[in-house]
C-alpha cells in the first residue's frame, strides 16, 4: 500500500486563500509585533532599543526600554518591548508588575493579552484567565490572541471540547469576518489554532504552517511565528525543516533562550550530541526557562540519572508548578527511579491539572522506551490514549512499541488509527510504510528464535544464524542463569533505511542493532559496505541485551548491558567484539574516557563523537575488571541486583561490596596494569600530516612515530628496511589491527618475501583481534593454504563468512576445503549458501549441492535437489548420473 | 563444455559431419531438412526432433575507438576473447569478421579497420556471403553517444548511427539477425533496427546511461568461459549469453557497490519495444533462445546411424516433451503430484542418456 502524506504546501481552504490574498498590512501591535520598531532611523533611542532586543544585547535592550517606557507618554510598543526583553531573561515578576501597572493605566488594555502570558509562564493560570478575559472584554487590539489563549488554557486543563470549540470558532470568525487578519500577533495566534484543531482535523496542520509562514512574512523579526512553527516541525519529526525554521532566528540572536532550547530539542530528537550544552546556554539567557530544565531533566533521564532528573524538573516547577511538560518528567524519574510512592504522588498532581490530558502518559511511555521499558511504555500508551483518543502521537507510541516487543499487528493497528488522526507524523508513516514493504518477508523457525528475513536473503542468512542463534542461547543462558522468553524474534534489513525506521521511526540512525529484548533488529550484512561490521558479533551483542534486560527486569543500565554485550562478542569467537586501539588508548592516556560512575554519558550525552565508541569497549573492561576482581558470577548477579530495582550505589555495594568511587579507582588502576606500556606510548597522540614527513630516526617509545616511519619506508618500496620500525610499533601497541597496523604491512612483506610462516604468524594476530578486517582472514586463509593447512584456511574463510557472504567463490572455496577434510555439513551448508546467492548457472549450483548431500548420506535432500537441477536443465549430464545412482538403478553415479 | 558435447551427442556421425555441424560448413547443408523460417515460431524445446538442423553462422565484430588506453586494451582484448570464442566453436574463419581500431594490433585475427568505410564494406560483403537459410551475429564492442537522441556507435572517424546500421542490414538475406551493441547509450538501437526475425540487444535501456558499460566483457566471457549454458544442453544460446551478461553485469555493480548504471535490454519479437528479463516462452526472448552461435548441435542426423541409437534419440525427444508439458502444468499441480511424475520422466530420460553415451563408445 502506498502511503501519501499530505502535501506541506497544499491548497489552502477557501478562508484560508482568501487571507492569503489579502496580503499583509503594515501596522502591527500586540505582545509579539515589536519589530517594527527596529524599522524606524538609526541613532534613535528606540531604533536602538529594538536593535538591541533584536541580538539578543538584553541588558541594553531593557535599559533602553526601561527610559522609553517611563514617559508619561510613552509608546505602548515600546511598553510591550521592554516587557518582552523582561521576559526573555527570566525576570518575569518584574515584568508581571509593570504590566499590572500599565493594564490600570489609560490605554492599558494593550498590556491585558501580555499580562496573562507572564502570568501563565509562573504558572498563575487564574490570575492569566482573568488578563485574557479582561483584554476580550476590553476589546484590545490584540484580543485574538487573548482569544485563542484562553482556549489553550481550557485545553490544558482538560476541557478539550470547549477549548476545541473556542479554536474553531476564532479561526472561523477572524478569517469569515472579512476583514481578513493582518498583524503577524493575530496570524500567529490563528495558526496555533489551527495547530490545535489539528488533533481531530488533520488538514489544518497544514493550515497552521500556512498561517505561520503568512506571520513570519508579515514581519520578518518576530520571533514568534517562527518559533511556533519550529515547534510544529519538531512534533512531526521533521528536524531538517526545524532547523532551517530557527536559522535565521539563531543567527541573529544567538542568545534567544526558546530558540536555543528548540534547537537543543532538535538535537536531543536527533541523537546529536550538544542537546544539554545548548539546553544549558538557553539557561545562560533566562535562567528560570522552564522549557530548558525539563529538557535537562529528560537528558538526565536518558542517562538514567534519574536523581538529577528530578531536581531538573523541580527547577521548572518553581518557575510554574503547573507545568505538565515537568510534572510528566518528574513523573518519569520517580517511576524509573522506582519510586512508587513519588510517582504516584506527582501523577494525581498532573492529573488534577488535566485529568483528561495524554501528555503524562506519552511523555512516560517516550521515556519507558528511551530507557528500554518497552513494556511500560505500551502499559503507559495505552493508558494516554484512553483518556485522549485524539492524541494522535500517544496512539503512535503505543504502535511503536507494540512492535517493539512483539505485538505486530495490535502495533500496527494503532499506528493506522494515528496515521488516520495526524497524516503529517513522518514517524508514523515511515513505520506503516515499512510494514507495508516488509509485509513479504519470510519467517524461518528454529526452536527458540523466529528469524524475519527479505526472501532474497532467506537461503543464504538462516542457515548460518540458526546454528549460531542456538548456541548463543545456550551459552548466555547458562552465564546468566535466565532464559529469555522465546521465540526471540530476529529482524534484519538489507537496507540501512529500513533499520534506521524500525529502530527510531527516521533513516539516519548510526547503529547496525537494536535489542527491544526478546525482539532483535539489524542490519543484514548488505546494508553495510563489506568489511563494515560483523554480522556473527551483532547478532550476538544484541542477544545479550535480550538476557541482560530480561534479567533485570529491563533495569540493567546502559553502560552494564552495553560492555556486558561486548564482553560477550569477544567470548563468543576469536577476534570478536571491540578491542584496544590506538585511539581508545590516547583517549584514556588524555584524560578524555569518563569514570565508571558517569559512563552512561558517553552513550547518551557524548562530548565528542569517537566517545561512544569508546565507551562501549571501556564498559567491556569493566566487565572483564569485575570478572577477574569479583568472579565471573558478579556480572550475572549485578544484573540481577539491577532487577530487585536497586540503584548503581546500592547494587554496587551489595554484589561487589564496594562503592562507585572505587570502582572508578580500580578500573583505573586496572587500565595502568593492563595498557602501562601502551599507554606510554600512545600517550602523545598521532603526529599531524601524513607519513611523508615521518622523522628519519623516531623516537623510540613513541608507537605513532614508529609506525610513521615504517609506512613512510614501506610507501617508499624498502619493505626490509621498514620491518625494524614496524616490528618496534607492533611490540608498543600489539592491539593494533587493521589496514593501518603494523602487523598488516608485515604480513604483506613477509608474503612478499615467502616467508609464509611469518606472514601467517602475523595474520594469525591480526584476525585473533579484529572481527571485520576482511582482507586479512581472505590472505590468512591463502596463506594456510599454501602452508598445506586446509582446516585452518577453513576456519578463516569461515569467519570471512561473518563480515560478507556474498561471494559465491568463497563459499565454494570453503564447500571444496570442507569436503576435502571430510567437513560433510560444512559442505553442504556452502553448497546451499551458493544456490541461495542466485548464480546464473543455478543447475550447475543445485547439482554441486546435491553431491554434498549425498555424500553427506542425506539421500533425500540429496534427490530432491537433483531434481530441481534436472528441472532447470533436463539433460544435465552429471546430474541425471547422480539421480540414477540415487535411484540405484545404475552405478558411477558421480 | 565442448569436449563433453562431442562426446555426449556427437558420436557415431562422419568428421565431415561434425565439422560441417560445427562450423557450418555449406557442404553439410544437405544435413538441413529446411532452413529456418523467420516466421515461424521457435520450437517449444530446442531439442525438438522437428527443429530444422544448423544453420550457418557469419560473426561481425566490431570494436570501436578506444579514446583512452585502458578501453583500447579491454575492446582488444575482448574483440580476440570473441574471436577465439568463435573459432571454438567451430565457426570457420572465412565467417568470421573482426573489424577493429588498429588491426596492426593483432594482425592474425583482425580482418580490417573499423572506420566507416571498413564497416561499409565488412556489411556489403556479409549481404552477398549470407543467404536465407543462415544466421548473422553483428557484435559491437565500444563507446556510444546519443546526441541529439540520434543513437550512434563510436568508430574511429565518423561514427555510425543506428540509423546507419538498419542501413546496411537491410540487404542481409541471413534468415535469422542477432545485432548486439554493448556500448554505452546503446538502448536506441532497438527501436531503430527493431525487425521480425532480428534479435536487437543492447547494454542500456536508453541513450541516458552515458557510462562505460560493463556488459560486453561479459556477453564475450558467455561464449569464451563456462557458465552461461544453463540448461546445461552443451550450448549458449543468445538468450542464455544475455541473461549471463546481464546479470554478471549487475553483480559486478554489486559487489562495488556501485549504482547499476546499465540496464542491458531485449527485443526479438519485432515490435521495438525490449525487455530487460526475457523468459524466453513468452514475448520477448524466444528467437534468441533459438540462436545458437555455430549452428545446432544437436546430433539428430546421428540418429541415422542405427536404428537403435535413432529410436532412442526419438523417445529422447520424446520425454524432452513430455518433460516440457508437465514443467508448463506445473502451477495448477499439487507439489507431490508434479514431483513424482518429474522424477520419473527425468529418471527415464537420464537412462536414455545413458543408453545414448554407451552406444556412442
Amino acid at each position: 500500500m502506498r502511503r501519501v502524506m499530505p502535501n506541506a504546501t497544499p491548497n489552502a481552504t477557501p478562508s484560508l486563500a482568501r487571507l492569503a490574498r489579502a496580503g499583509v498590512g503594515a501596522f502591527a501591535v500586540g505582545v509579539l509585533a515589536l519589530s517594527a520598531c527596529a524599522m524606524r532611523p538609526s541613532g534613535d533611542e528606540r531604533a536602538d532599543a529594538a536593535a538591541a532586543l533584536h541580538a539578543g544585547r538584553y541588558d541594553e535592550a531593557i535599559a533602553r526600554y526601561t527610559r522609553l517606557a517611563a514617559a508619561p507618554d510613552a509608546a505602548t510598543a515600546d511598553r510591550l518591548a521592554l516587557l518582552r526583553a523582561l521576559a526573555d531573561v527570566g525576570r518575569y515578576d518584574d515584568a508581571i508588575r509593570h504590566a499590572e501597572q500599565w493594564t490600570a493605566a489609560p490605554g492599558g488594555a494593550a498590556f491585558h493579552t501580555t499580562l496573562g502570558v507572564l502570568r501563565r509562564e509562573r504558572g498563575d493560570l487564574a490570575g492569566a484567565e482573568r488578563a485574557f478575559e479582561q483584554a476580550l472584554a476590553a476589546r484590545a487590539p490584540d484580543s485574538l490572541a487573548a482569544r485563542v489563549q484562553l482556549a489553550v488554557l481550557a485545553m490544558d486543563r482538560g476541557a478539550r471540547d470547549e477549548a476545541m470549540r473556542s479554536f474553531a470558532s476564532t479561526l472561523d470568525d477572524a478569517l469569515g469576518s472579512g476583514g481578513a487578519p493582518r498583524t503577524s500577533s493575530d496570524l500567529t495566534a490563528l495558526g496555533t489554532a489551527a495547530r490545535y484543531l489539528g488533533r481531530t482535523e488533520p488538514q489544518r496542520f497544514r493550515d497552521a504552517l500556512r498561517l505561520y509562514d503568512l506571520a513570519i512574512a508579515a514581519d520578518t523579526l518576530d520571533p514568534e511565528p517562527r518559533l511556533r512553527l519550529a515547534e510544529l516541525f519538531l512534533e512531526k519529526f521533521n528536524s531538517p525543516e526545524a532547523q532551517q525554521t530557527l536559522a535565521p532566528l539563531l543567527a541573529a540572536n544567538p542568545r534567544h533562550a526558546e530558540a536555543l532550547w528548540l534547537a537543543a530539542r532538535r538535537l536531543h530528537f536527533d541523537g546529536q550530541p550538544g542537546a544539554p550544552a545548548q539546553a544549558r546556554q538557553a539557561l545562560q539567557t533566562n535562567a528560570r526557562f522552564a522549557p530548558a530544565h525539563v529538557l535537562l531533566a529528560r537528558s538526565s533521564l536518558d542517562a538514567e540519572a534519574y536523581a538529577e532528573a528530578a531536581a531538573q524538573a523541580e527547577q521548572a516547577l518553581a518557575v510554574d508548578s503547573t507545568r505538565l511538560d515537568a510534572l510528566a518528567t518528574l513523573a518519569a524519574a520517580r517511576w524509573l527511579a522506582g519510586d512508587s510512592a513519588g510517582f504516584d504522588a506527582v501523577r494525581r498532581r498532573a492529573l488534577a491539572r488535566n485529568p483528561q490530558g495524554a501528555e503524562l502518559y506519552a511523555v512516560l511511555a517516550a521515556q519507558s522506551a528511551r530507557n528500554r521499558l518497552y513494556a511500560d511504555a505500551v502499559r503507559f500508551a495505552a493508558e494516554g490514549v484512553r483518556l485522549d483518543s485524539t492524541s494522535w502521537s500517544t496512539a503512535a507510541l503505543l504502535g511503536v512499541n507494540q512492535l517493539r516487543v512483539g505485538q505486530m499487528a495490535a502495533g500496527r493497528q494503532a499506528l493506522e488509527r494515528a496515521f488516520a488522526g495526524d497524516p503529517y507524523d513522518v514517524w508514523t508513516k515511515n513505520t506503516l510504510d515499512l510494514l507495508d514493504a516488509t509485509a513479504k518477508y519470510e519467517e524461518t523457525r528454529t526452536p527458540r528464535f523466529v528469524f524475519v528475513t527479505d526472501p532474497k536473503e532467506t537461503g543464504l542468512l538462516a542457515p548460518y544464524l540458526a546454528t549460531l542463534a542456538e548456541e548463543a542461547y545456550d551459552s548466555l543462558a547458562r552465564r546468566y542463569d535466565y532464559r529469555p522468553p522465546t521465540p526471540v524474534r530476529l529482524e534484519l534489513y538489507p537496507r540501512h533505511a529500513d533499520f534506521s525506521v524500525r529502530t527510531v521511526g527516521l533513516a539516519g540512525f548510526d547503529a547496525v542493532g537494536v535489542s527491544f529484548g526478546s525482539v532483535l533488529a539489524m542490519d543484514s550484512p548488505a546494508a553495510r559496505d563489506r568489511g563494515a561490521f560483523n554480522w556473527g558479533s551483532t547478532f550476538w551483542h544484541e542477544l545479550a541485551h535480550a538476557f541482560t534486560l530480561g534479567a533485570s527486569g529491563h533495569r540493567v543500565p546502559r553502560w552494564l548491558s552495553e560492555g556486558i554485550s561486548v564482553r560477550e562478542e569477544r567470548r563468543a569467537r576469536p577476534g570478536w567484539g571491540a578491542d584496544a586501539t590506538p585511539e581508545f588508548l590516547t583517549a584514556y592516556a588524555q584524560n578524555r574516557l569518563l569514570p565508571v560512575s558517569r559512563l552512561n554519558d558517553g552513550f547518551v550525552r557524548p562530548a565528542y563523537p569517537e566517545q561512544i565508541l569508546f565507551s562501549y569497549y571501556q564498559a567491556s573492561l569493566v566487565v572483564e575488571l569485575m570478572e577477574r576482581e569479583w568472579g565471573e558470577a558478579a556480572v550475572p548477579a549485578l544484573v540481577r541486583a539491577y532487577g530487585d530495582r536497586l540503584t548503581t550505589p546500592q547494587a554496587v555495594e551489595r554484589v561487589l561490596r564496594t562503592t562507585p568511587a572505587d570502582l572508578d579507582r580500580r578500573f583505573d588502576a586496572y587500565m595502568r596494569e593492563r595498557f602501562g606500556r601502551q599507554l606510554a606510548a600512545v600517550r602523545e597522540g598521532p603526529p599531524e600530516g601524513d607519513d611523508a614527513g615521518a622523522a628519519a630516526a623516531p623516537q623510540e617509545g613513541n608507537y605513532y612515530a614508529q609506525l610513521a616511519r615504517g609506512r613512510a619506508l614501506y610507501a617508499a618500496r624498502q619493505p626490509a628496511q621498514a620491518v625494524p620500525y614496524l616490528e618496534r610499533a607492533k611490540a608498543l601497541l600489539p592491539e593494533a589491527v587493521g589496514p593501518e597496523s603494523p602487523g598488516w604491512y608485515l604480513a604483506r612483506i613477509r608474503r612478499d618475501q615467502g616467508d609464509l610462516q611469518g606472514a601467517a604468524r602475523e595474520l594469525a594476530a591480526l584476525t585473533a583481534r579484529d572481527e571485520d578486517f576482511y582482507d586479512a582472514y581472505l590472505a590468512h586463509a591463502e596463506v594456510q593454504l599454501q602452508l598445506g593447512d586446509s582446516t585452518g584456511a577453513a576456519r578463516a574463510l569461515e569467519q570471512t563468512i561473518w563480515i560478507s557472504p556474498y561471494d559465491a567463490a568463497l563459499h565454494e572455496r570453503l564447500a571444496a576445503l570442507a569436503a576435502a577434510t571430510g567437513d560433510r555439513r560444512t559442505a553442504v551448508r556452502e553448497r546451499a549458501a551458493v544456490v541461495a546467492l542466485g548464480p546464473v548457472d543455478r543447475a550447475e549450483a543445485l547439482y554441486q549441492l546435491a553431491r554434498a548431500q549425498y555424500e553427506a548420506g542425506d539421500r533425500a535432500a540429496a534427490r530432491r535437489t537433483v531434481l530441481q537441477a534436472l528441472e532447470d536443465a533436463p539433460n544435465f549430464d552429471k546430474a541425471q548420473e547422480l539421480l540414477l545412482a540415487l535411484q540405484g538403478s545404475g552405478a558411477g553415479g558421480r | 563444455m565442448r569436449v563433453r558435447l562431442a562426446g555426449k551427442w556427437w558420436c557415431g556421425m562422419g568428421a565431415a559431419a561434425v565439422a560441417s555441424l560445427l562450423g557450418g560448413d555449406p557442404r553439410a547443408m544437405t544435413l538441413a531438412a529446411a532452413s529456418p523460417d523467420p516466421a515461424s515460431p521457435p520450437p517449444s524445446h530446442p531439442h525438438s526432433n522437428l527443429q530444422p538442423a544448423a544453420p550457418t553462422t557469419h560473426l561481425l565484430l566490431i570494436t570501436g575507438a578506444g579514446g583512452e588506453p585502458q578501453y583500447r586494451a579491454a575492446f582488444l582484448e575482448a574483440g580476440a576473447s570473441m574471436v577465439d570464442a568463435a573459432l571454438r566453436l567451430g565457426l570457420p574463419k572465412t565467417h568470421v569478421t573482426w573489424l577493429a581500431e588498429d588491426p596492426a594490433r593483432d594482425p592474425a585475427r583482425i580482418s580490417a579497420r573499423s572506420d566507416r568505410a571498413g564497416v561499409e564494406r565488412a556489411f556489403a560483403a556479409l549481404a552477398s556471403q549470407a543467404g536465407p537459410a543462415d544466421q548473422v551475429l553483428v557484435l559491437l564492442v565500444g563507446h556510444g553517444s546519443a546526441q541529439g537522441d540520434v543513437p550512434r556507435f563510436n568508430l574511429p572517424g565518423p561514427d555510425l548511427a543506428a540509423g546507419d546500421f538498419a542501413r546496411l542490414l537491410a540487404p542481409v538475406k541471413a534468415g535469422r539477425v542477432a545485432f548486439v551493441n554493448t556500448a554505452s547509450a546503446s538502448g536506441g538501437f532497438v527501436p531503430a533496427l527493431s525487425a521480425h526475425g532480428r534479435v536487437v540487444i543492447t547494454a542500456t535501456k536508453s541513450g541516458a546511461e552515458r557510462n562505460g558499460t560493463r556488459f560486453g566483457t561479459h556477453f564475450v566471457r558467455a561464449y569464451a568461459a563456462d557458465g552461461a549454458d544453463v540448461d546445461k544442453d552443451g550450448r549458449v544460446s543468445l538468450l542464455e549469453a544475455y541473461t549471463f551478461a546481464r546479470r554478471e553485469t549487475a553483480s559486478v555493480y554489486e559487489r562495488d557497490r556501485r549504482l547499476l548504471t546499465e540496464h542491458a535490454q531485449l527485443d526479438d519479437d519485432g515490435d521495438g519495444t525490449a525487455t530487460a528479463e526475457p523468459d524466453g516462452r513468452t514475448g520477448d526472448g524466444q528467437l534468441a533462445r533459438a540462436f545458437f552461435v555455430g549452428g545446432r548441435t544437436v546430433a539428430r542426423a546421428g540418429a541415422a546411424a542405427t536404428p537403435e541409437s535413432a529410436a532412442l534419440e526419438q523417445r529422447k525427444a520424446a520425454l524432452e516433451q513430455r518433460i516440457a508439458d508437465l514443467r508448463a502444468r506445473k502451477s495448477s499441480m499439487a507439489a507431490d503430484v508434479y514431483e513424482r511424475e518429474l522424477e520419473q520422466l527425468l529418471v527415464q530420460l537420464a537412462q536414455v542418456n545413458r543408453q545414448l553415451r554407451g552406444a556412442s563408445r
